[in-house]
């Protein structure tokens, strides 16, 4: 890859490309990290909030409202640099990122989630518990199934927040594309100067959100008009 | 098992007061890069609308697009390393700092505004032209008080969120909130309590801007709170 | 051409569409100064349509619309001058929420006239006064009833000494123990001499005030007559139907 964008762009940002573009990769891994155990985390906080039991509720109540109030950056500090002080352990830089994001993305998705099943009219709820199913089969067959549709445009939004936010870990030291960027920069080279190097990396960033931005706009239209 | 040392924090008077001119330099720049954010926001949602000329449209609509779609801290870092080389003049990382914050909000509120414009009931315009308005009027007295009423709400929930970025600002030596944090921090070695401080700090500022902006809204828009 | 004459609206052979669909045909109309028009007809007919049409609120494509002497037509350069002629009120009231019943009045008069507030205020004033709601001045529309709103926007609309007042089933939204205080102002102005082109299905009303009905049908005028002859004889089938379901 690198040979190629040498071929493209000559030997010096040839080079420098295909380390950002290697770098790149650690940022797509932390957002599909925080992704995906954000989306297992929140979907358990979602049926929390819902679930009849009321100290169920309260406590998932909680703990979105805390991870939404706390500061991305104050978390990776916390896991990052607080934690193996703190407990005089280990945590290398990816955990400590992967597990912050996780957390900030939990909160934010189960809320999004929460709000799209409040969306769907009592009136269903009513239905399947009439022809007696349980709370759990009312939610996986009747209530679930019409609430994804509503939350996947911004559910798919979300995932730019993820992206954006992961940008923030190369503060406890994750080598993202942020920090290889930063690093560059700092380099003194000349043609690495902060204002190519910096467009450069939005550029990146731009390139992974930007069609995830489009993706969620389209879907939302689409089901505007379904809905009418 | 755990043996917190709050008091490590507390117990220095130079802590303190960093953490207290943090607070303040985090409370001041937020609010003031907010407001000038939500100025250059409204514009930017005003040019976005159908009879603006397209070329101007296009590029208030790439730079949202642009703005929305890259991190804050990449934006800091060109404003304040990539700029002043790029137009050959200086200025203070206060001022970068200033800068970053007002351009980064602005894109998302002038998003939030459009919505608002965007749904203004056509009955409104109708009655405003058969009167006689000008576009100008129109959009001055009628579209935007009404807008920015509606989407009031999701300005402040917008601007809290935005709030909670702007640590980053530390990054470039502005002696912020997580400045002050990383400044204890690295003499009292105790980053988690530090830490913990912070986000305590974080929360309770904005707890107090929502309560600030919520305040405002009866005076801003007191149509509302008569209905 | 343009010399003065003392017809306040003339249609000439006017056609529009929405896409392909026609909404109005061929109508020809000439209503004098003074004149006071009722039109009625079934929903979707292109009632609203057409009086929208002589304030540039809509664009047609085929024909000429004359107002106050003045060829009102698409592509003009200033409707503006039109609209503060041709006052108008909607079956929505239309009034702007964020503003008190007195600032509904002024704030036209300041952006469009170019009034001072004084001036402003006094004249809004009088019209809260005519329409009989001048204690209601400093509240939100909100805060009103909505035969009060519809009064306050036909006050709204006096307020730019129009010469002429259009009105689009000002009194279909209302409920009915409101509807007799709207239809008691718009007399009141009937017999000031206004001209007045009023869309509804109020016959009292029409058989009070209307120097002509005007009866409308899939976009075409189908009747044109007195009140009168309009109750007691209509001529056509369609007309008959529609009093017989009104009536
Ligand atoms: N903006 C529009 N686009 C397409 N069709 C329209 C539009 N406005 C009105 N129409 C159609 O034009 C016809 C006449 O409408 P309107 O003038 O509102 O009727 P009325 O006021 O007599 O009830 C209706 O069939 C309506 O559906
Ligand atoms: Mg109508």
């Amino acid at each position: 890859m690198t040979d190629l964008l040498i071929s493209i762009f000559g030997d010096f940002y040839g080079n420098m490309l295909g380390i950002l573009l290697n770098a790149t990769q650690w940022t797509i891994y932390l957002s599909l990290t925080a992704f995906v155990g954000g989306g297992i985390v929140g979907l358990v906080m979602t049926v929390l909030k819902i679930s009849p039991s009321k100290p169920l509720r309260v406590f998932a109540s909680m703990y979105i409202w805390f991870f939404q109030s706390i500061p991305l950056l104050m978390l990776l500090f916390i896991l990052g640099l607080g934690v193996p002080v703190f407990f005089s352990i280990d945590v290398p830089p990816w955990l400590a990122a992967s597990v912050a994001l996780t957390l900030f993305t939990s909160a934010y998705l189960s809320e999004v989630w929460r709000g799209a099943l409040q969306s769907i009219p009592k009136g269903q709820w009513e239905g399947g518990t009439a022809v007696g199913m349980t709370f759990s089969q009312n939610l996986i067959y009747i209530i679930a199934p019409q609430a994804i549709r509503i939350a996947i445009p911004s559910t798919v939004g979300f995932m730019i927040q993820v992206i954006k936010g992961t940008s923030m870990a190369y503060i406890i030291n994750y080598d993202d594309l942020m920090r290889w960027g930063k690093k560059i920069a700092n380099s003194q080279l000349d043609g690495a100067e902060p204002f190519i190097i910096f467009p450069i990396v939005g550029l990146f960033y731009f390139a992974l959100c930007f069609p995830l931005s489009c993706l969620s706009k389209h879907l939302e239209k689409r089901l505007n008009t379904q809905n009418r | 098992m755990f043996d917190f040392r709050f008091y490590e924090i507390w117990r220095s008077e130079e802590f303190v007061q960093v953490l207290f001119e943090g607070a303040f330099n985090s409370f001041w720049l937020t609010t003031v890069g907010g407001i000038f954010g939500f100025i250059l926001g409204t514009g930017l949602a005003l040019l976005q609308d159908k009879s603006v000329f397209v070329g101007l449209r296009l590029l208030a609509r790439s730079y949202v697009e642009i703005i929305r779609n890259t991190p804050f801290v990449v934006q800091m870092f060109f404003v304040a390393f990539g700029l002043p080389i790029l137009l050959d003049m200086q200025w203070s990382f206060f001022a970068s700092a200033l800068l970053a914050i007002m351009l980064n909000f602005s894109a998302y509120f002038s998003e939030i505004i459009r919505s608002g414009i965007d749904s203004t009931p056509k009955g409104q315009i109708e009655a405003a032209y058969s009167l006689g308005f000008k576009k100008y009027d129109l959009v001055k007295d009628i579209i935007l008080p009404q807008a920015l009423e509606k989407v009031y709400p999701s300005l402040v929930s917008q601007f809290v969120f935005l709030f909670l970025t702007t640590g980053l600002i530390s990054e470039i030596g502005i002696e912020d909130i997580t400045w002050a944090g990383r400044f204890i921090s690295d003499r009292n070695f105790r980053d988690f309590e530090v830490y913990l401080v912070l986000s305590a700090i974080y929360m309770s500022m904005s707890w107090m801007f929502i309560l600030i902006l919520n305040g405002c809204r009866r005076k801003l828009f007191p149509w509302r709170a008569e209905k | 051409m343009n010399e003065a004459t003392n017809n306040s609206i003339v249609i000439e052979n006017m056609n529009k569409w929405y896409d392909d669909f026609q909404v109005l045909k061929d109508i020809n109309l000439t209503i004098k100064q003074g004149e006071r028009i009722v039109i009625c007809g079934p929903s979707g007919s292109g009632k609203s349509t057409l009086i929208r049409c002589l304030n540039h609120l809509e664009i047609y494509q085929e024909g000429k619309i004359t107002v106050n002497d003045v060829h009102v037509f698409n592509g003009m350069k200033n409707p503006e001058a039109i609209r503060v002629e041709v006052g108008m009120v909607f079956q929505s009231f239309n009034l702007f929420p964020h503003l008190t019943v007195l600032d509904n009045c002024i704030l036209p008069q300041l952006r469009v006239l170019g009034l001072d507030k004084v001036k402003a205020r006094e004249t809004a004033m009088t019209f809260l006064e005519r329409v009989k709601i001048p204690d209601q001045a400093d509240k939100y529309p909100a805060q009103l009833s909505g035969g009060q709103q519809q009064r306050v926007a036909i006050a709204r609309a006096l307020c730019m000494k129009p010469q002429i007042m259009l009105f689009d089933e000002p009194t279909s939204a209302l409920d009915p123990e409101m509807v007799n205080e709207v239809l008691d102002t718009m007399l009141e102005l009937a017999e000031s001499g206004m001209t007045m082109v009023c869309v509804t299905h109020e016959m009292g009303f029409a058989a009070k005030a209307a120097d002509r009905v005007i009866f409308m049908d899939a976009g075409q005028i189908i009747e044109d007559s007195t009140p009168t002859e309009f109750f007691e004889n209509p001529k056509h089938e369609r007309a008959k139907e529609f009093l017989g379901q009104i009536l």
